[in-house]
């Protein structure tokens, strides 16, 4: 699973990685009965809270007349009868009295033997908006990974914090203060604040966007930010400036552990190999010799 | 009033018209334009008739709108914003009257087919 913001967070705080480790031991679980059974619907029937399967949409396709490609898509879907059921079955119906052999008897109307009871259907009520959305964050966001980075956990990225987004198209990527996060299921999007050349430029990210390759957390704010829209920050005298000095350390700092050790692992290699060659030459010139 | 953000002498023009529509101007919009406030007129008027000073006070040009305090929509669902209106100035053929930009540019100048404006530009947002 999804192990690797486990291993980034500090040692210290071993009760927030248990918490999430109890957390996706529930979604593994989850996970394993989608696999055992068919796909297809798992992948549709994502439980969550308030969340039930997703109903069967209409799908309306517009295909290109000259090529016959689909051009664009949609489903539709229908409010789920539940729902009907439920509205009708609010209606509280007032006893009625009847007589029965003479004596009065009251009794509300469904008890009578002729008529039976209302349909009141046990099944939970889908609203297909959260469901489809669920679907589609399910889809784009195959690991949960940028889920859980913008959840409100303690571990999520805040208001204030310093991000960098990578495009899949190349260009250079673009990194900011995170000036506020706006949840809204798929369309949730982030907001970045930075000086590029003594102007600044704010940007609107989609998180679940394909063409963000991708989202890396560079420094958090050093305060817990008690806002949770800093556009305060856009007057100058709050303003931060350019943030491009803090990712560029932040650059150099990555590389120390990455490349930087690959390269001495590498140089110490090389010696080392050298050294053995060298030490072979020696011992078979002996052999030879 | 927008800033000028390139060398041919302006420094704040207004926007008297927009060019080819009804609408407000965006990203990539031609418009016409008075200059206001020239570059550093001093040291213009000391040098003379150099490269700084291709452009007066009251001349009317053509710009191109290169970023905007409104925000800007792009295809794939993120938005730009910049904190102040710029243009860089052209004349009527399209080419840029200066031979530098200094400062950033949006990247819908692309799309508009303002390239020469894109490879002046230092960068691009």
């Amino acid at each position: 699973m999804n192990a690797a913001p486990l291993a980034r967070q500090p040692l210290g705080c071993l009760k927030a990685g248990l918490r999430q480790a109890r957390q996706q031991r529930l979604f593994r679980r989850q996970l394993a009965t989608a696999t055992t059974k068919k796909p297809a619907a798992a992948s549709r029937s994502r439980t969550g809270p308030g969340l039930g399967p997703l109903p069967e949409p209409n799908f309306y396709k517009i295909q290109d007349p000259k090529t016959g490609k689909i051009r664009t898509a949609f489903a539709v879907y229908n409010p789920p009868s539940v729902i009907k059921d439920a509205h009708s079955s609010n209606i509280k119906p007032k006893p009625v009295t009847e007589f029965v052999d003479g004596k009065p008897v009251f009794r509300l109307p469904w008890t009578n033997r002729n008529t039976t009871m209302p349909k009141v259907l046990t099944a939970p009520v889908t609203d297909p908006l959260p469901a489809l959305h669920a679907a589609q964050i399910e889809r784009l966001d195959p690991t949960g990974a940028r889920t859980a980075m913008f959840a409100k956990t303690k571990q999520g990225v805040r208001a204030g914090d310093i991000l960098t987004v990578t495009h899949r198209r190349g260009g250079e990527p673009f990194s900011g203060v995170c000036l506020s996060i706006r949840r809204a299921g798929i369309d949730t999007a982030i907001l970045l604040r930075n000086h590029l050349s003594k102007v600044g430029v704010e940007m609107w990210f989609k998180i679940y966007n394909r063409n963000v390759a991708g989202i890396e957390l560079v420094k958090r704010r050093l305060k817990r930010a008690r806002r949770a829209r800093l556009t305060f920050m856009r007057q100058s005298k709050h303003d931060m400036g350019s943030v491009s000095e803090i990712v560029h350390d932040w650059r150099a700092s990555r590389k120390v552990f990455t490349s930087g050790s690959a390269e001495k692992k590498k140089k110490a290699a090389a010696a080392a190999a050298a050294a053995t060659a060298a030490a072979r030459a020696k011992s078979g010139a002996g052999k030879k010799r | 009033m927008l800033n000028c953000i390139d060398n041919s002498g302006a420094s704040l023009v207004e926007c008297v018209m927009v060019v080819g529509q009804k609408k407000h101007a965006s990203i990539g919009d031609r418009i016409v334009a008075v200059v206001q406030k020239q570059r550093n007129a001093q040291a213009a008027g000391m040098s003379g008739l150099s490269a700084a000073t291709k452009v007066k006070r009251g001349d009317i040009r053509h710009a191109v709108v290169v970023r905007t305090k409104q925000k800007v929509q792009r295809r794939d669902g993120s938005v730009v914003r910049f904190d102040d209106n710029a243009c860089v100035l052209i004349n009527k053929a399209g080419d840029p009257v200066g031979t530098r930009v200094n400062g950033i540019v949006g990247q819908e100048l692309r799309l508009k087919k303002w390239s020469k404006i894109l490879s002046m530009a230092p960068m691009q947002a």
